[in-house]
C-alpha cells in the first residue's frame, strides 16, 4: 500500500502588482509570488498555483489539496472603475429615484464643483410597479401584475442582463418582490435577478436598494470570473471546493458567493486583518491595532477579543455599504506617496502616489518625484541597491539630488532634514488614522499591540508606537504577504439578518426564537451538510434601541433559547452597553428590536505557524552596517538578515531587519525578540 | 502680505496643523458619541473648534457650514464677560444669546479654558480654549422645537443665555442648570446633551495639554500662530489672484411670513489686492418676524461663500478670515438688533446671503462660481398623536433641492445646498416611527435652469397623514423668486407646497401653519438650481441624455434649448 500524499492547503491573494500564493504542508509555510494579470486575474491565480505546487510542495498531487481559499478584488475593482453589467432596477411606484437621491447630502461641503457618485443604475433603467406594503408588511395596494408586464415590455428593448428588485418594506414581507421576479420570468425576461429581501432584508430603503443594485451590477462579472477560475482548477485536477474570502472576515464556498458578490468588496484587505488578528492572538494579544501599509495607502483596523471589529457604515467607491464588514480606515499614505510643498509653504505628503510605475526614485524605473520610500533611502533605512525591480542603477546621490531640488532647497533645509520631515508628516497622518480607530471609538491604545504589515508598515510602526505610547509592536514573519496567509486561518462564515421593528413589550420570544432557528437551519445548509456538527457554532444578536432613537446597538445573545427571562437579561445588557459606549443609559425608557442577526461559523484548525526561524545569533545575522538617521543624530546601525535569526534571539536598537518582503526599523532604545513563528516582538516604551 | 516672520519649520507647521485638526475632530466624535438627542447624534447638527490663548480660532472640525464662522463670536463674547486672567481650570462658559455671540437660541455653545498644568494651574493664564456648539431640540418659547416662524420678538423664541459659567472649577453650577431645565420642554434630553458638550470640551482640553507639553508651551504657541499665518497667507494668495474692483449683487427673500413681500439683501464685494470687503448696505430693515439674521450668522454665510470660491484645502482658522472684512448696517435683516426674533436667520437668511455673495463674485471667477441653488431648507414640522399607541409626536425635517450649475458641470439633483447638509429620514423609518407615510420621493423634471450646464433638479416629497389629525408648519423660500442662473444660464424653477384632500389639490403658503385631516397628502416641491452658460451651447447629446432620463421633457427641451428631433 503506497503512503497517502501529505495533505496541503493553499491561500491565494490577488494584489495590484503581485498574486501571492501561500501553501501549508506538514506545518511548513511557503510563499510564491507571481505577477498579477489584471485583464483576467484568474490566469495569474492558476499560474501561481501551478508554480507553488511544483516549487513549494515538491509536486504533492492536487488530489491531496484540501483547501483553496481566495481573496479577490474583482468586485472591488469593478466598483472603483464603475465597470459593471447593464442593470435595471424595479421599485415601488414613486420611489425610483431613491437610488440616486441617497441621503440628500452632498459629498463635500466647500467644493462647489463636487458631484454625486454616478447612480449604479441610470434613471432610464429604473422602473416602478404599482404595489404598497405598510410598515408591518401588510398589503395596502396589491401588486398590479399589468404594471410588471409593462416593465417586461420596456425591458425587451434594452440589453439589460441583470435585474435588481427593491420594494418598500420587503424585509417584512417578500411576496411582492418574488412575484415581480416570477412575472418577469414568465414574460420571457432572461436575466440574473437580485432581490432586496435576499441581499439585505433590513430597514432603510436607500441602503437596501443600493446594495441590491450593486449586487445585481456585479453579479454577471463575478459569476464569469468564478466560473473561469473553477474551470481552471478543474482542469488542473483540483477537487477541493473553491472558497472565497468575504468582507466580514469569513470564507464561504464560491457557489454561495457568486449569488452575493457584494459581500466580497473587502475580500483582500479583510484577509490581511484576519491574519494580523490571528498572529496577535497567538502571542497573547487580544486587543490590537493593525496597519497594512503598501505603496499608495495605509489601512488601519482594530482587533478586540481576538476578532477584527466589524462595522456597517463603510464606503467603497463613495457608496455606503450597510453590510457587516471588517472595519478598515484607509488613508492615502504609502511608500509611494509623494512629498510636495503647498502654496502656503508647508511640506505635504500624499495623497498622490508614484504608484508602481514609475514608482519612487529609488526603484530605478525613472521616477523623479520624492516619495516616502526615497526619504527612507536617504536616511539609511532602505537600501536602494536592494530593489531588484529597477532597470537602471540608482545611487544615493541621485536620490538626494532630486529631493534637494524638489523639496530641500525650496524649503531651505538640508536633504536629511527634508527626508526626516517627510516621514514626520506621513507619520502624523497615520497617527491620526490610528487614533480614529481607537481613541475616537473610546479605546485607549496604551494597552494595545500594533501589528504592522504590508511592504512599508514595519518601516513606520515603531515610530508611531512611540507617539501613541503603544507598548508593543508585532511584525509578522511574512509581513509582505499576510493577506494570503490570512485566508488559511479564517473560519467559514455565513450571516443572515432581517429587520423587524417591534416594541419589546409586544414581542413574543417564541416568534423570534423560531426565526433564529430558521436562519440556523438555512445557514447549516449553506455551509454544507457534511460538516462535523462539533465545528458549527451559531452566534445570535439583536439590534436594539430606545424607542424614538435610531441609533441601534448590536447585542450578542448567549447560546440558549430566547425566553422572557433571557429577554430581560438582554435588556440589562443593552443599558450597560449603552452606558459604556455613549456614557449614559435610560433604564426607565422602553426599547424596540430593529434587526435579528445570526452568524454561523464552521471553525477551521489554523495551520501551526512554528519553526519559521533561522539558526543564527544576532551577531552572525548582521549583513551590513550603515549610518541611519534617527531624529537629529546619525547612528551606526547593524542590518540583520531577518530570515537568518534564530528563535529567542534578542536585539537592541537601533537596527534594521531586512527580509520577507519588508524592512523593519528598530529605533534606539527599543528591543526586538524573535519568536519561533518568525514574528518580531518589539518592546517600545520601557 | 502679512507678517510671516514667526519661525516655525515647515514640518512642525504641518504636524501641528494635523494635530490641531485631529483635536477638533476628536472632540466632535466625543460629542456625537455621547450626545443624547437624535438631532446631534444623527443629523450631526453640531461643531467643535479649538482656539489659541487670544481666543483666535486655530482649527475646526468641518461639520455644519452655518456654524463655520459663527463660533469665534461666542468665544469672544465669553471672554469679554470672563477675561482669561479670571478663569480657572475646570471652568466652562455657556452662551446662546444671539445678541451676545450666539446665532439663534437652539444653538448652545460651551467654551472651556485650557491650562498647561491642568488642574494645578491656579495662577496660570489659559494656553487656549476648546469650544463646541450643538443645536438643542428645544429651548422653550412658544412652540415645541423652538423654531417658530411667527415669532415677532426674541422673548417668544425661548430661553436666552448670555455667557454664564455652567462649570466652575470642575463642578457643575447647579443653579444655572436648574434654570435651563425649568425652561425647556425636554429637560432630560437637554441635561444629556449638555453633559456631552462638557465631555467633548474635556476631551479637547486633555489633548491640547498633551500637545503643548509634547512641543513645549513656546513652540506650541508659535506653531499655533504660524498655522493661522499660514492660512492667512494662502487666503491672501487666493484673493490676490482675483481682479480688483467692487462687485454688487442683490437678491431677495420671498416674504417675511407676516405679510410683507420681498425682503432685499444687497452686497457690495470689494476685492482690493489681497483682501476683500463685503458691505451689506442697502439691505432691508429687520423684519417683525423670525426671518432675521444676527451679524454672526451673516459673517458665517460670508465666510462660507468666500471659502467656496477659494482653495478648499486652506485650513479653517482665524487666519483665513483675517483678509475678510464685513460691514452690515445695524437694524437690517442681516444684522438684526434686539429684540428681533432670529430663528429663521440661520435657516433661510443665511442661504440668501450666500446667494448674494456668490452672485456678486460669479462674473469675477466664472470658472469657480455656481448659479443659485434652491436657496432654502424647506422646513416641515408635523405633530399630533400617534393613533397606533396614543403617544404625541413631533416630526421635523428639511428637504433638498437643486444645486446650481457651474463651469465644471450640471448642478447636483436633489441635495441640500450651501448652509445645510443634514440627512433625510428614510421613508421606511419615518413610517415605522410616525403615523405618516411617504407616498412619493422623486426628482422634479423640468426644474433645473437651462444652460450649457443645467441646474440641479428639485425634489418632490409627498407625505400622507395616516388615521389622525396633524398640525403642520412650513418655512420655505424661493416660492416667488427663482434661483438665478449665471453666465447666460436660465433660472431654476420655483418651489411650491400643495395639499391634497378628497381628490382636490390646493397650493399652500410656504410660511404657514394648518391642521391636516386623516388621508391628507402634503406635497413639498422644492426649487431647482440655476443654469450656467448659454442654453444654446448645451451639447445636443446632453440634452438627449436628459430627455432619455426624463430629467427634462421633450416639450421643455424644445422651448428652452430649441431642440428638434432628427428624422
Amino acid at each position: 500500500m503506497t503512503p497517502s500524499p501529505t495533505p496541503w492547503r493553499l491561500g491565494v491573494d490577488v494584489g495590484g502588482t503581485f498574486t501571492d500564493v501561500v501553501t501549508v504542508s506538514d506545518g511548513a509555510i511557503d510563499v510564491t509570488k507571481t505577477p498579477s494579470s489584471p485583464q483576467d486575474p484568474s490566469r495569474a491565480v492558476l499560474r501561481g498555483i501551478e508554480e507553488a505546487q511544483v516549487e513549494t510542495t515538491g509536486d504533492t498531487p492536487y488530489t491531496a489539496l484540501e483547501t483553496v481559499a481566495h481573496g479577490t478584488t474583482v468586485a472591488t475593482n469593478a466598483v472603483l472603475e464603475r465597470d459593471w453589467a447593464d442593470t435595471a432596477l424595479i421599485t415601488t411606484e414613486g420611489f425610483r429615484d431613491v437610488l440616486e437621491i441617497g441621503r440628500q447630502a452632498r459629498p463635500t461641503m466647500y467644493d462647489l464643483s463636487t458631484s454625486k457618485p454616478d447612480p449604479i443604475i441610470s434613471r432610464d433603467r429604473r422602473f416602478e410597479v404599482t404595489e404598497r406594503l405598510d410598515e408591518r408588511g401588510t398589503v395596502e395596494t396589491p401588486l398590479a401584475v399589468e404594471s410588471v408586464e409593462a416593465v417586461a415590455d420596456a425591458l425587451e428593448t434594452t440589453d439589460v442582463d441583470s435585474i435588481a428588485i427593491a420594494l418598500l418594506f420587503s424585509f417584512e414581507n417578500d411576496d411582492h418582490e418574488r412575484q415581480v421576479k416570477t412575472v418577469l420570468e414568465g414574460a420571457g425576461i432572461d436575466a440574473s435577478f437580485s432581490l432586496s429581501c435576499d441581499v439585505h432584508p433590513e430597514i432603510r430603503e436607500y441602503e437596501r436598494t443600493l446594495l441590491t443594485a450593486l449586487n445585481a451590477a456585479l453579479k454577471p462579472r463575478v459569476d464569469t470570473y468564478i466560473g473561469n477560475l473553477e474551470a481552471g482548477l478543474d482542469s488542473l485536477g483540483i477537487t477541493a471546493q473553491l472558497q472565497i474570502m468575504q468582507s466580514n472576515g469569513g470564507i464561504l464556498e464560491a457557489t454561495q458567493v457568486r449569488e452575493q458578490p457584494v459581500r466580497t468588496l473587502l475580500s483582500g484587505p479583510a484577509a490581511g486583518v484576519q491574519a494580523a488578528a490571528h498572529i496577535a492572538a497567538s502571542h497573547g494579544f487580544d486587543t490590537a491595532l493593525t496597519m497594512d501599509m503598501g505603496g499608495t495607502s495605509c489601512d488601519v483596523s482594530l482587533v478586540r477579543e481576538g476578532t477584527p471589529v466589524r462595522a456597517t457604515d463603510l464606503e467603497i467607491g463613495e457608496y455606503p455599504i450597510a453590510l457587516p464588514m471588517i472595519s478598515i480606515h484607509t488613508i492615502g499614505a504609502g511608500g509611494g506617496s509623494i512629498g510636495w510643498i503647498d502654496d502656503g509653504g508647508a511640506l505635504r505628503v500624499g495623497p498622490r502616489s508614484a504608484g508602481a510605475m514609475p514608482g519612487p526614485i529609488c526603484y530605478g524605473r525613472g521616477g523623479t518625484e520624492p516619495t516616502v520610500s526615497d526619504a527612507h533611502a536617504i536616511l539609511g533605512r532602505l537600501d536602494p541597491d536592494s530593489f531588484e525591480t529597477g532597470e537602471r542603477d540608482v545611487t544615493q546621490t541621485h536620490i538626494e539630488g532630486l529631493v534637494a531640488d524638489k523639496l530641500a532647497e525650496p524649503l531651505e533645509m538640508d536633504v536629511e532634514a527634508a527626508a526626516a520631515g517627510m516621514l514626520e508628516v506621513a507619520n502624523a497622518s497615520m497617527e491620526r488614522a490610528l487614533r480614529v480607530m481607537s481613541v475616537e471609538r473610546g479605546y485607549d491604545p496604551r494597552s494595545f499591540a500594533l501589528v504592522a504589515f504590508g511592504g512599508a508598515g514595519p518601516l513606520h510602526a515603531t515610530a508611531l508606537a512611540e507617539s501613541l505610547e503603544i507598548p508593543t509592536v508585532l511584525v509578522p514573519h511574512s509581513a509582505g504577504v499576510l493577506s494570503a496567509l490570512g485566508l488559511l486561518v479564517t473560519d467559514r462564515i455565513t450571516e443572515q439578518s432581517t429587520s423587524m421593528v417591534r416594541r419589546l413589550e409586544e414581542i413574543d420570544p417564541t416568534d423570534i426564537e423560531a426565526r433564529f432557528e430558521r436562519f440556523e437551519r438555512e445557514s447549516r445548509e449553506k455551509l454544507g451538510a457534511d460538516v462535523d456538527p462539533e465545528r458549527f457554532s451559531f452566534e445570535r444578536a439583536l439590534d436594539l434601541r430606545y424607542v424614538g432613537q435610531s441609533f441601534d446597538l448590536t447585542i450578542e445573545l448567549p447560546d440558549e433559547p430566547l425566553t422572557p427571562a433571557l429577554l430581560e437579561r438582554i435588556v440589562e445588557r443593552f443599558h450597560a452597553e449603552h452606558e459604556r459606549r455613549y456614557g449614559h443609559a435610560a433604564p426607565e425608557e422602553s426599547l424596540e428590536v430593529v434587526t435579528l442577526r445570526t452568524r454561523t461559523r464552521e471553525g477551521i484548525d489554523p495551520p501551526a505557524l512554528t519553526d519559521r526561524t533561522g539558526e543564527s545569533g544576532a551577531a552572525d545575522a548582521v549583513t551590513d552596517e550603515r549610518p541611519v538617521q534617527f531624529e537629529d543624530a546619525s547612528h551606526e546601525t547593524p542590518v540583520y538578515d531577518r530570515t537568518a535569526l534564530a528563535a529567542d534571539v534578542t536585539v537592541s536598537g537601533p537596527g534594521i531587519f531586512e527580509g520577507a518582503g519588508s524592512t523593519t526599523v528598530l529605533r534606539p532604545g527599543q528591543t526586538a525578540r524573535v519568536e519561533s513563528d518568525g514574528t518580531l516582538i518589539i518592546e517600545v516604551n520601557e | 502680505m502679512a507678517d510671516t516672520s514667526k519661525n516655525v519649520d515647515p514640518v512642525t507647521l504641518e504636524v501641528v496643523r494635523n494635530a490641531s485638526r485631529a483635536l477638533a475632530e476628536e472632540m466632535n466624535a466625543t460629542l456625537v458619541r455621547t450626545s443624547y438627542s437624535p438631532n446631534i447624534k444623527e443629523r450631526r447638527d453640531c461643531s467643535c473648534a479649538v482656539f489659541d490663548s487670544n481666543g483666535e480660532m486655530c482649527s475646526q472640525a468641518e461639520t455644519m457650514p452655518v456654524h463655520l464662522g459663527a463660533m469665534p463670536f461666542s468665544v469672544r463674547s465669553a471672554l469679554e464677560r470672563f477675561p482669561p486672567s479670571t478663569l480657572d481650570p475646570g471652568d466652562a462658559i455657556l452662551v446662546n444669546d444671539p445678541f451676545h455671540g450666539g446665532a439663534h437660541l437652539p444653538d448652545l455653545t460651551l467654551v472651556t479654558p485650557v491650562f498647561l498644568d491642568g488642574d494645578d494651574a491656579r495662577d496660570e493664564t489659559p494656553i487656549g480654549f476648546t469650544a463646541n456648539r450643538a443645536h438643542h431640540a428645544d429651548v422653550g418659547g412658544t412652540r415645541a422645537g423652538s423654531v417658530a416662524a411667527d415669532s415677532t420678538e426674541i422673548y417668544q423664541e425661548g430661553l436666552r443665555l448670555p455667557p454664564v459659567k455652567l462649570y466652575e472649577g470642575g463642578t457643575l453650577v447647579e443653579d444655572v442648570m436648574e434654570i435651563i431645565l425649568a425652561n425647556v420642554r425636554t429637560p432630560d434630553e437637554r441635561r444629556g446633551d449638555l453633559r456631552a458638550q462638557q465631555a467633548a470640551n474635556e476631551t479637547g482640553r486633555n489633548r491640547m495639554q498633551a500637545l503643548a507639553k509634547r512641543y513645549g508651551p513656546e513652540t506650541f504657541e508659535t506653531a499655533v500662530a504660524a498655522i493661522q499665518t499660514y492660512a492667512e497667507r494662502r487666503m491672501r494668495h487666493e484673493l490676490e489672484a482675483l481682479p480688483d474692483g467692487t462687485y454688487e449683487f442683490a437678491d431677495q427673500l420671498d416674504d417675511d411670513g407676516q405679510g410683507a413681500k420681498d425682503v432685499m439683501i444687497r452686497a457690495a464685494v470689494t476685492i482690493d489686492g489681497d483682501s476683500v470687503t463685503v458691505d451689506f448696505a442697502g439691505s432691508a430693515p429687520q423684519t417683525p418676524s423670525a426671518i432675521n439674521a444676527v451679524f454672526a450668522v451673516t459673517a458665517s454665510a460670508t465666510y462660507y461663500a468666500i471659502r467656496c470660491l477659494t482653495d478648499p484645502d486652506i485650513p479653517l482658522n482665524a487666519g483665513a478670515y483675517r483678509p475678510i472684512e464685513i460691514s452690515a448696517p445695524a437694524g437690517t435683516v442681516v444684522n438684526a438688533e434686539p429684540p428681533a426674533a432670529v430663528v429663521g436667520g440661520n435657516l433661510e437668511v443665511s442661504q440668501r446671503v450666500t446667494d448674494v455673495i456668490l452672485g456678486a463674485l460669479a462674473p469675477v471667477v466664472p470658472e469657480r462660481a455656481v448659479a443659485a441653488g434652491q436657496g432654502t431648507m424647506n422646513n416641515v414640522t408635523l405633530g399630533g398623536t400617534d393613533p397606533r399607541d396614543g403617544t404625541p409626536y413631533t416630526f421635523y425635517e428639511t428637504q433638498g433641492g437643486g444645486f446650481g450649475a457651474s463651469a465644471s458641470g450640471d448642478g447636483m439633483d436633489g441635495v441640500h445646498v450651501h448652509m445645510s447638509n443634514t440627512l433625510n429620514t428614510p421613508a421606511e423609518v419615518l413610517q415605522t416611527a410616525y403615523p405618516l407615510s411617504v407616498e412619493r420621493y422623486e426628482y422634479r423634471p423640468d426644474t433645473g435652469g437651462a444652460g450649457t450646464h443645467r441646474g440641479g433638479l428639485g425634489l418632490r416629497r409627498d407625505i400622507k397623514i395616516r388615521n389622525h389629525k396633524a398640525t403642520c408648519s412650513l418655512i420655505g423660500e424661493r416660492r416667488r423668486h427663482h434661483p438665478y442662473g449665471i453666465q447666460g444660464g436660465q433660472p431654476g424653477a420655483r418651489g411650491s407646497d400643495h395639499l391634497s384632500r378628497d381628490g382636490t389639490e390646493r397650493v399652500l403658503d410656504a410660511k404657514s401653519s394648518q391642521t391636516l385631516e386623516p388621508g391628507d397628502v402634503l406635497s413639498i416641491r422644492t426649487p431647482g438650481g440655476g443654469g450656467y452658460g448659454d442654453p444654446a451651447e448645451r451639447p445636443r447629446s446632453n440634452i438627449e441624455r436628459d430627455i432619455e432620463l426624463e430629467k427634462i421633457s421633450l416639450e421643455m427641451a424644445r422651448e428652452v434649448y430649441g431642440y428638434e428631433l432628427e428624422d
